[in-house]
């Protein structure tokens, strides 16, 4: 199941974000201090207080000669995959760092756009404000380093980075969720690729093979339809020592309708060819839904788009 | 236009007639105590929706949605939107979408994706003329008039550049 976490800036509008987010997906929001509760019930108040001044005490024993920051990590591990949760805060990017169910985000603003929020939200003067946000960054990063060992503004650790001097609320909200979405199908196709045996294809970017393919991609999108360029490699023929000799990619998989399209927009001997290897597929991939894209509808959709595009 | 030239009729007025009807008790049959709320989508399903709608013995809503290509900013070749939005309230209810004939089926896909975000109690999809063959996606066509190879035709909601809708018949047209 899957894990959000964000790391935020004081003053970024960050636990706002993460509550918005937390009523969006009906996701419970897991703040340090239910954190402790639900891991740690045991614990005195002495180490509560403890591990809520003092980054180091992480690293000390907590049972069994295992620390409080493993027991948290192996914690955080087991849940993302028994539930769905928004992580705020306490270098969960660190704890769950590499897990795939998860992805990481981190909330900042300008300097100058935290300090007047900060200012407002505490009634501070504007000195006083500035030290506290100082301050309160520096907590922050030497938290980090000290459990973890790294730099919690290293830009490398997130899957997005959302500037609330920029971006509203409800913004960063719909960017995470578009990018959960994202990264959700991305894992899912790379997890049934193994199952089935095929061939993860997933690129960083489609580098279309012919003009039509770009134009077929331009028709889903004027459709909202939306797609992956060949995802999936299928082999279908191998040699005596099992290396691939035939195989067969899709041009594009539709994960809304679950179901690969293959371009065909040349002569007929070439598809006939390619309606072999179709058939081939379909028998040793049982439950793959894959239609072939004939000449004659991708004509008619691409007139539709051209005449669509000059109005 | 003079006229509308086509090269034969391949459903007479009669045939839609008796096929439309038993469409209609299909329906009746299967929604009977149900909400049931039609959908027609313009204007090539105006006629068949119409009259499948009298044809179907039950209490229903009826409402019709639109859709046409837009300007948009982030596409150069715009963007499918709906330009007729339903008016009734569909959440919760059962609805089947009146489509005139489904080809590749991508305008009927994108339509029951917006339709979908409203919480329907089902969706379900009701055309008159069907090409399996040529369909891209897989949809919920539960019921339909007629299978079709024949791509250019006219007549009963059904256009030629606009014109022939009227047509009480449907023909074939040259290409």
């Amino acid at each position: 199941m899957p894990i959000i976490t964000i790391s935020r800036q004081m003053g970024s509008l960050g636990d706002e974000v993460a509550s918005a987010l937390s009523s969006k997906l009906g996701w419970e929001l897991i703040t340090r201090d239910l954190l402790m509760e639900r891991f740690f019930p045991d614990i005195s108040q002495e180490q509560r207080t403890r591990l809520g001044e003092s980054a180091k005490f992480y690293l000390s024993e907590y049972k069994d000669g295992i620390s409080f920051r493993d027991v948290l990590a192996d914690s955080l591990n087991t849940m993302s995959v028994e539930g769905s949760a928004i992580l705020l805060g306490f270098g969960s990017q660190q704890l769950l760092s590499g897990n795939e169910n998860t992805i990481h985000v981190r909330i900042i603003a300008p300097d100058e756009t935290r300090l007047s929020r900060i200012e407002k939200q505490f009634h501070l003067p504007a000195e006083a404000a500035a030290e506290l946000l100082s301050s309160t960054d520096r907590k922050h990063k030497r938290f980090v380093s000290h459990v973890f060992a790294t730099d919690s503004t290293d830009e490398t650790l997130y899957h997005l980075i959302l500037n609330t001097g920029y971006m509203s609320v409800d913004e960063c909200v719909a960017a995470i969720i578009a990018t959960w979405k994202e990264h959700q199908l991305r894992v899912r196709i790379k997890a049934e690729t193994k199952e089935e045996g095929a061939m993860n294809h997933q690129t960083e970017m489609p580098v279309f093979k012919n003009p039509s393919e770009a134009e077929f991609a331009k028709i889903l999108d004027m459709y909202h339809i939306d797609w992956k360029y060949e995802p999936k490699t299928f082999p279908v023929e191998w040699d005596s020592e099992g290396n691939v000799t035939l195989a067969f990619s899709p041009d594009f998989y539709l994960p809304r309708f679950d179901t690969y399209l293959e371009l065909t927009t040349m002569n007929q001997k070439y598809v006939t060819k390619k309606n072999r290897k179709l058939k081939k597929v379909l028998e040793l991939y049982p439950g793959v839904h894959i239609k072939i894209v004939y000449k004659k509808d991708f004509l008619e959709l691409a007139e539709r788009l051209r005449s669509f595009g000059n109005e | 236009m003079d006229e509308i030239r086509y090269k034969k009729i391949i459903y007479s007025e009669e045939q839609l007639k008796e096929r439309v009807s038993a469409l209609g008790k299909m329906i009746t049959d299967d929604y009977c105590g149900r909400e049931l709320v039609l959908l027609g989508v313009l204007k090539g399903s105006l006629f068949f929706f119409t009259d499948l709608s009298r044809a179907i013995d039950l209490p229903l809503q009826l409402d019709m949605i639109a859709i046409g290509n837009i300007p948009d900013m982030t596409s150069s070749t715009g963007i499918v939107r709906i330009t007729k939005d339903v008016d009734i309230n569909i959440t919760g209810k059962h609805v089947i979408v009146i489509e005139d004939i489904i080809r590749t089926g991508l305008t009927t896909a994108y339509l029951l994706q917006t339709l979908e975000a409203r919480k329907p109690a089902s969706i379900e999809v009701c055309t008159l003329l069907y090409n399996p063959g040529r369909q891209l996606i897989d949809l919920p066509v539960k019921y339909y008039g007629f299978e079709v190879d024949r791509s250019w035709l006219v007549g009963y909601g059904m256009d030629q550049c606009d014109y022939g809708r009227n047509l009480p018949f449907i023909a074939e047209i040259e290409h």
